[in-house]
Parts: structure tokens; sequence; C-alpha cells
């Protein structure tokens, strides 16, 4: 029975996923229970918590997130073509170090515009 | 036997059950690249660390558990698994250990396409290393749910940090490999393994090689570049609020990953299976694997950690750049007509 590479994926997550679900059901089974507002406060250092955990944190580095998504998409587009470099005729390959270089612009003014604070 | 007579039907079913469990894929799957060669390298890898941090450190490292403290990881393991798990108040328990499990499914799912050898690969696809990055770029949004779940300051911080530190190393990471596909034409790991018979990509591909170790190392969130979890400031950044059986799976998960990138980087630019047939084809991977994570747990003892606007900078503008620069030298490398030498 030949099975597809997906398949085998498929198989192979399951058998980790029934293994992790009986390591965590064992030590939620195994472990002791019990409430006790002290202990079950999170931790900060033995302070007394202070206000909200879950606050909106370091948006500063929003432009570096809006640079991933973009050159995501660069990097999809660079494999495809480094697959088929050596098949590719020479007036090709080199169009697109060109569009390597251009590359380099846009990512150098998004570092400036993060690195500048009085835009955050 | 008899009551085997008596139901027919189960005599074909426990044939056909035999059959299954001893097929090479099922065994392939539970124990030698699979499940079992997971668990253990993940065990002998945590000995190592700390047997390795140790002697830096000038201490002994673990000891009483079996000669030199080989079995301190099953000790470890009993411990956390009795242990209770603690849930912070407010903190989203489903989430947790839903996070925990997808944590440890994400961080294993790379084995199935790294070629342990020959014969040894569970699913040979041709997208392997596009495969790899897909899982991998997985990650950050997990993490930043375990932190965003857990209700703690440290944990959010933590989960944060990682978010942004992974991100910003992935592009470089994607890109120190384009050299190695431009030169072989494969996105297969088996083929570009195959690839390197005459020449390991360590030579051609030094710059690629830097790039992505450094960026390994960022991804794994490992030292110089363990702020998601710098002990001193974050506690133990997004694992904070995880106890118990839950911290195991999310630290078995994290060297899970560690095992993977090690196994990758072997499998990338250090020639994977090939070498000298005395030894056979698997150990050679394994004793590269291994190889690799004593250079990068050392690494770990000797270096401090970079402050955070510093990593980010080095990630976009160095490494981005330098992998540039190694797209830029590998096609003069091609150009000069040294392609064939990588190609199958």
């Amino acid at each position: 029975m030949a099975l597809g590479s997906w398949s085998l994926v498929a198989i192979f997550e399951l058998v980790i996923l029934v293994t992790t679900v009986s390591l965590l059901a064992f030590g939620w089974l195994m472990g002791a229970k019990g409430k006790n507002p002290i202990r079950d406060a999170p931790f900060e250092s033995g302070q007394t918590r202070l206000g909200e955990a879950r606050l909106r944190y370091m948006m500063q580095y929003y432009p570096y997130l809006i640079m991933y998504v973009a050159f995501d998409v660069i990097a999809m587009f660079l494999f495809t073509w480094g697959l088929v470099f050596a098949t590719l005729p020479f007036a090709q390959e080199y169009l697109f170090l060109i569009f390597v270089a251009i590359l380099v612009v846009p990512l150098w003014y998004a570092l400036h515009i993060s690195g500048r604070r009085d835009l955050w | 036997m008899t009551q085997l007579q008596v139901l027919p039907g189960l005599q074909e079913m426990v044939d056909s059950l035999v059959k299954i469990v001893t097929s090479r894929t099922f065994l392939e799957i539970v124990i030698f690249p699979g499940l079992l060669n997971v668990l253990l390298s993940v065990a002998f890898l945590t000995w190592l660390e700390r047997k390795i941090i140790a002697r830096v450190q000038l201490r002994i490292g673990p000891l009483y558990a079996g000669i030199w403290g080989v079995l301190q990881p099953i000790a470890d393991f009993v411990k956390l698994l009795f242990k209770e798990m603690i849930s912070p108040e407010l903190a989203d328990v489903k989430l947790l250990m839903l996070c925990a499990l997808g944590l440890m499914m994400l961080a294993a799912a790379p084995i199935v396409t790294i070629p342990f050898g020959e014969a040894f690969v569970i699913a040979n696809m041709d997208i392997g290393l596009i495969f790899v990055f897909a899982v991998m770029s997985l990650f950050p949004s997990v993490l930043l749910l375990i932190g965003w779940g857990s209700n703690s300051k440290y944990s959010f911080l933590g989960g944060l940090r990682s978010l942004f530190q992974q991100v910003a190393y992935e592009i470089p990471m994607w890109l120190s490999v384009l050299g190695i596909v431009m030169l072989t034409g494969t996105l297969n790991l088996a083929e570009i393994v195959r690839a390197q018979q005459k020449v390991w990509f360590v030579i051609p591909q030094v710059l690629g090689f830097a790039v992505f170790f450094t960026a390994a190392l960022a991804e794994l969130e490992r030292t110089p570049f363990d702020l998601p979890e710098a002990e001193t400031e974050l506690v133990m950044g997004w694992m904070t609020e995880l106890s118990g059986a839950a911290f195991m799976v999310g630290f078995m998960a994290m060297y899970t990953k560690f095992y993977v990138m090690s196994a990758l980087i072997t499998t990338l630019f250090l020639g994977g299976w090939l070498g000298p047939a005395i030894i056979p084809e698997p150990i050679w991977v394994v004793l590269k694997t291994f190889l690799v994570a004593v250079v990068i747990v050392t690494i770990r003892g000797t270096f401090p950690r970079v402050r955070v606007d510093i990593l980010l900078r080095t990630g976009w503008m160095r490494l981005l750049l330098l992998a540039l620069v190694n797209i830029v030298v590998t096609v003069i490398l091609i150009w000069l007509g040294l392609g064939w030498v990588w190609r199958v």
C-alpha cells in the first residue's frame, strides 16, 4: 500500500498528537488539584499583581511586521526564480538581479522609518 | 486458536494489523526517523546541554542518575509528569493546553521530510524545503497565543519578543538557502544531500551557512538571542506560567525544534548522510546533528545576550543583506561555469 506524502505527514502528526495528548492527560490525572488564590496568582516576582496583563505593548515594532509581510512574498518569488535559475536564458537571470538591487532600497527606507522614535 | 476459528474475521484483522505494524512505513514513523528517535534525542540533548554548560562553567553537572547522569532526563520526565498543573487565575487553560500540543506537533513535523539516510526518509517530498519553512513560520503565532493565554506579564512580554525575533530572522534564513536551491535546482531535501557528493555546501555557500546558522540560533531562542526567556528579566519567557506536564510538553517542543534545526543544518550544508561507508548512513546524520548541537550549546555557554534593538537591526540589516550578497555570489559561481559540481 503506497501512501502519498501528505497522508504520511498526517499519520506522523497523528502519532505525535496521541503521544502528547496522553502525556498531558496523564499529567492532569496524576497531578494534585486544588484552588489557592495566592498560588494561582500570576507570577510577578512576589509582588502584588498590578493592573491588567493583556496590554498592547511594543507597537514600535509594527514596521518590522509590515516588512515581514512584504518580504515573505518577495522570498516566495525569489524561490521560484532560483529553482529554474540554471535553465533560464542569460537575459532573465540578469533582470532578476536588478529586482534584488531594487529590493534593497525599500528595505533601507523601512529600517530608516522604524528607527525614528518620533514616528512611533 | 479455537477462538480465532470461531470468529473468522478476527484472524484477518489480526493479520492485517501485524502487517501494518511490521511494515516499513509504520516502523519509520514510530521508531527510527520518527517518534522514538525524536523522544530519545530530546532526552539526550537535555542531558548533553546540562553537562556541557556545566563543563563550561567549571561544574560537574548531573552525576547520580545512571553513569555520568545519563538517566537524569528520565528522572526529570517522571518528576514533571507527576507535578501539579497550576492554572493561573483568568488564564485560558484550554488555549494553553492546545498551544502546548500544537507546539509539539509543529516542532516535530519537519522530521517527516528530513532524510536520515538514502532509505530513511518518511515522506520524500518534492517541496520538502518549503514544507519545513512553512511549518517553522507557524511557531511565532503559537508562542504569542501562549503568552496571551497565560494572563501574566512575563509570559506576554516573552511571547511578544519571540514573535518579533522569529519573524525578523525568518526572511534571512529563507534567503540564505536560496543559493543551494539555485545550485541544485530542487527543493527535495534528499536530492539536496545527493548534490553534495563532490563538495559539501559549506564550502561554496559559506556566507549562506553563516547567515543560516545565526538565524537558526535566533529561531531557537538560544544565546546570544535568548531574549524571550532572558532569565534575569523575564523569568522563563512565554513558558513562565506553564507547569507540570504542560511545561514538559512545551520544553520538549523547544528541544525537538533544536534537534530538527541541527538536522536541517546537517542536511543542507554538512552533506547529510554522506561520509565514509565504515559508519552507516543514519549514524552519520545523527553524529553530524549532535556535533552541530554541541556547537550551539557551547555558544550558549560562552556568549552574552544581545540587546533587543541590536537583535532586530542585525536581523534586518546585516543578515538580510548578507543573504542577498550570498545570492549574488551564487549567481557569479554559476556564471563562472562551476554549477555542474552540484547538479545531480
